[in-house]
């Protein structure tokens, strides 16, 4: 039976009362589903670990309340929680050899020898290291992804309520990082253990989390799933943190029922629909306001388009799949240098040479302009 | 919404309280055994001589002898000048010789540095009287030596005085230096030397802007702790010194001439107060030149191969060893004689030993006893400190590693006078003369050594190995006892045998607190040589050295050839 897990405006301040007081988490209230996969994403620093730390109950919180399905564990110490942890590190004991490393959670359990077998047996399979387990050597012996996968196993074999990982593939090689996500989000669905999964890459986040949440500064800035966040993003920062946005600045000049008119620096003028405005402030005409365009929504092109803006291209890097332009626009256009993905290559199109940012009126979005780092 | 009271509490009885109840013993030795001892001492230094321990008894008399005793002002110079030559000499003998092990291709490399180690692990005080049997006014060498240079109108002095202190304290002290600097020499990036010679700098030009000052914190670590064994040595002024006092033998005088403790802890105070002087200067003027080595690759050490290079470099160290290793070798022949006092010694015979069984018996077991005891202890007391300043970092960790680590840089009889001051005579807890005394003392000056060890390990054992213990549900106990402890048992092994291999030779502090029934095998050679029975002093030796050599040889092969670390600070 898997179980919830909700937080209820859950504090943390490092240092309370000192100097150097940190404030790593601040009123976060929201609950994981039933064996959900949740990823939190944030970039360092922004209590994601910290908040990971505190469910598992190694920081104890300075207010709030978590729960487990209905059991509030906020005073319980992590030896009587239930939960299993892989460790950014793995963490496996190096004096005990593989078979030993899982079984701990088991022996620890008093289970007896005949049932830790069977429960180590089957667990091993689930992660794909029967042969491991059969020659079973020190997990210092084993590579990248088998101490891995050992890891989870020893997180997975004693049936805990909650599962915790923390950054655990941000010690593989890229190529195998792609891999075992793929293998979590397997392992996580056939044992249905709620779990969260810290990382502070989004690529790596979007494709293993059934959901995510967004952290900065130790405030959840938007939760939901992958595609919410990609192409709902409720403000500048999570629609940077989560791929690349880019940012053009624009006052309003006009407002239909519809549509909302704005004009950039250089006299560019745009009609966005009124539902791609996604801050909560009301509009009004002459206020400032932020274009936000995906690079596949912009293209570039030598002749001249409505609507479009004057630009200088920097660098060309060909990825396979797409092709990538940096332009450089005007600094009261846009104070950050472009980047527009094209689905090949524009062959009349040079490094340095000068070219028309042309937009995708339909995909562009609206944003005031707070949040934006 | 901050937590209820009810909570608080709740999260309060539900914490896991072992690791409190664990820690609370070690913390209390200390309070105990070192800061009430040490306190008393510092009090008792401004009570006139013979005064009740009474803060109306308050004054400076004591320390007004450095200015008006001829006998105080002498030892304090002597302290002084003693130190920093041997300090002086040791920076001489050692960084030639740990540069060229590293960098000349020579022979045995390994024998070199085996032998190397041989001067510092072996007791002090031996090598001392072993150099009046070559040296003294009868010596063997002295006497050969005299013969070659009489006609050439040279004499060679005595080994008793200024000289003899400072040639045997260099000899025995100086692998510190050869040592740590023999593996600065040979783990500095060449890469960093190449780069220099591509940038059209000379070999000397290298040596003394590249090379010299990326090991210049080792050197300084190295002066440092001798200058501290200097400082603090008892044994050979003891034996060798003469007429020549310095402070840890003033000490010694005061207690043992006078029963002056508050003289005896004047002096204490003043050589605590020279010790720390060094040590901060050394803390803060060489360590802050700390270099970490920024690098992505490195590559073999290139090894000077010309022929005179080798030569030389290898005549250099095989005369320092021979030199710095004579008294060990004197000391094995004269225990099957019955005297040497000519060029030859005489009447070959296994009396010597003979009488071990009859006359040291006692000796023998004590010196097992006490220093096995105290060993168990401080591996406890050590590991149990390390863990807490390591793992918990409570708030005033620092301190704590201040205080354990202070009995490190205090001469052995300075700690024996603040146990005196603090536990002789009618004392709240009495312990004059008692077994206890002496193994708390060892405790107290030993402890740093498998605290420093045991840290060494924890600094290695990652935190989350813990942590994932407790996450699969193991208390705090059996995290300690299943992951923990496994762990970090080499170091505490290592840190042990250290001790127990040091307290088996340990003089300064027993020399203040041994009674008839706790007399010890260096009480027994010390006050053998002091009788002039060199025979039976060398026999007693020679099963120290066999036996503190046994130890060791399996130390080096356990953990390798890392052993000077182990007396490093901090």
């Amino acid at each position: 039976m898997s179980l919830s897990l909700r937080y209820e405006s859950v504090d943390k301040i490092f240092d309370e009362g000192s100097k150097h007081a940190v404030h790593a988490l601040k009123k976060v209230s929201f609950t994981i589903e039933p064996g959900e996969l949740f990823c939190l994403l944030g970039p360092s620093g922004c209590g994601k670990t910290t908040l990971l730390r505190s469910t598992a109950g190694l920081e104890s919180i300075t207010a709030g309340r978590i729960f487990y399905g209905d059991r509030d564990v906020t005073t319980i110490p992590p030896f009587r929680r239930n939960i299993g942890m892989v460790f950014q590190n793995f963490a496996l004991y190096p004096h005990m050899n593989v078979f030993e490393n899982v079984a701990y959670g088991l022996r620890v359990r008093k289970m007896p020898a005949a049932d830790v077998k069977n429960k180590v047996t089957e667990i091993m399979e689930l992660v794909g290291l029967q042969d491991v387990l059969r020659r079973n050597p020190s997990p210092m012996a084993l590579s990248g992804g088998q101490q891995q996968r050992v890891a989870i196993a020893r997180a997975l074999v004693y049936d805990p309520d909650v599962l915790l990982l923390d950054e655990p593939l941000a010690n593989l090689d890229a190529k195998l990082r792609r891999y075992m996500r793929a293998e979590i989000r397997r392992i996580q669905k056939a044992t249905n253990i709620t779990t969260i999964f810290v990382t502070h890459d989004q690529e790596e986040a979007m494709a293993v989390g059934d959901r995510l949440a967004v952290l900065r500064d130790g405030i959840v800035e938007q939760i939901g799933s992958s595609d919410e966040l990609y192409n709902q993003p409720k403000n500048p920062f999570v629609a940077n943190f989560i791929g690349k946005m880019n940012f053009f600045n624009v006052v309003v000049t006009g407002l239909t029922s519809t549509s909302v008119e704005v004009v950039l620096a250089d006299g560019t003028k745009l009609s966005v629909d009124k539902k791609q405005y996604r801050s909560g402030e009301d509009l009004s005409k002459g206020m400032e306001l932020l274009v936000a365009a995906r690079p596949e929504h912009l293209g570039v092109c030598k002749e001249k388009k409505d609507p479009s803006l004057e630009g200088n291209v920097t660098i060309i890097q060909h990825l396979g799949h797409i092709v990538r332009y940096e332009v450089k626009v005007s600094l009261t256009s846009s104070d950050r240098t472009l980047e527009i993905d094209m689905d090949g290559m524009v062959p009349s199109i040079m490094e340095k040479d000068s070219v028309r940012v042309v937009f995708d009126e339909k995909k562009v979005a609206l944003y005031t302009k707070e949040g934006l780092i | 919404m901050k937590l209820t009271n009810s909570s608080r509490w709740k999260r309060f009885i539900q914490k896991d309280f072992t690791p409190y109840l664990v820690f609370a013993i070690p913390l209390g030795f200390l309070v105990i055994f070192l800061f009430w001892p040490l306190i008393t001492t510092f009090l008792r230094a401004f009570m006139g001589s013979g005064a009740k321990l009474s803060l109306s008894n308050l004054g400076v008399s004591n320390f007004s002898k450095f200015l008006t005793s001829p006998l105080y002002q002498k030892s304090l110079r002597n302290s002084f000048v003693l130190s920093f030559s041997v300090v002086i000499f040791s920076i001489l003998l050692g960084v030639p010789m740990g540069y060229i092990v590293a960098r000349v291709k020579l022979p045995a490399k390994n024998l070199i540095l085996s032998l190397g180690i041989l001067p510092v692990i072996m007791p002090s005080f031996v090598g001392a009287f072993s150099w009046i049997i070559l040296m003294g006014r009868q010596g063997v060498a002295r006497h050969f030596l005299q013969i070659l240079l009489n006609p050439l109108g040279i004499t060679i002095p005595t080994i008793y005085g200024m000289f003899g202190m400072i040639f045997t304290m260099s000899l025995i002290y100086y692998p510190f230096v050869f040592l740590l600097s023999y593996s600065s020499f040979s783990s500095a990036n060449p890469l960093l030397e190449e780069a220099a010679m591509l940038m059209g700098a000379g070999k000397w030009r290298i040596f003394w802007t590249i090379t010299f000052p990326l090991i210049l914190p080792s050197l300084g670590a190295a002066s440092l702790l001798v200058f501290i064994r200097a400082i603090g040595s008892f044994g050979i002024p003891a034996i060798i010194g003469g007429e020549q006092y310095v402070l840890p033998t003033l000490i010694y005088f005061r207690v043992n001439g006078f029963w002056d403790l508050n003289g005896a802890a004047a002096i204490a105070v003043v050589n605590v107060v020279i010790t720390g002087a060094v040590l901060i200067f050394q803390k803060y003027v060489v360590s802050r030149r700390q270099y970490e080595t920024i690098s992505a690759s490195r590559s073999e050490q290139k090894l000077y191969t010309h022929w005179a290079a080798r030569l030389f470099g290898g005549l250099f160290c095989l005369v320092i060893l021979i030199v710095s290793l004579a008294p060990q070798i004197t000391i094995i022949v004269m225990s099957f004689f019955e005297k040497w006092q000519g060029l030859l010694p005489e009447g070959l015979t296994l009396a010597n030993y003979k009488r071990i069984p009859q006359v040291s018996r006692s000796e023998l077991g004590n010196s097992l006893y006490l220093s096995s005891v105290a060993t168990l202890f401080t591996a406890i007391l050590g590991s149990i400190i390390a863990y807490i300043t390591e793992r918990r970092r409570p708030k005033g960790a620092a301190i704590l590693d201040l205080a354990i680590m202070a009995p490190f840089v205090l001469p052995g009889t300075v700690v024996s006078v603040a146990l005196l001051s603090a536990f002789s005579g009618n004392a709240l807890i009495p312990l004059g003369g008692t077994f206890t005394i002496i193994i708390i003392s060892y405790m107290i000056r030993r402890t740093p050594y498998v605290y420093r060890s045991v840290v060494a390990s924890l600094t290695q054992l990652d935190p989350t190995l813990e942590e994932s213990s407790t996450i699969s549900g193991a208390n705090w106990f059996y995290t300690f006892r299943k992951v923990s402890l496994p762990l970090i048992l080499p170091g505490i092994i290592s840190g042990s045998i250290l001790t127990f291999s040091t307290l088996l030779q340990e003089l300064s502090t027993t020399i203040l607190l041994y009674g008839a029934k706790t007399r010890t095998v260096p009480i027994q050679i010390y006050i053998a040589v002091a009788d002039g029975k060199m025979g039976e002093a060398s026999a007693l030796s020679v099963i120290l050295l066999i036996v503190v050599f046994i130890i060791v040889y399996v130390m080096n092969t356990f953990q390798g050839n890392k052993m000077v670390n182990s007396f490093k600070l901090g």
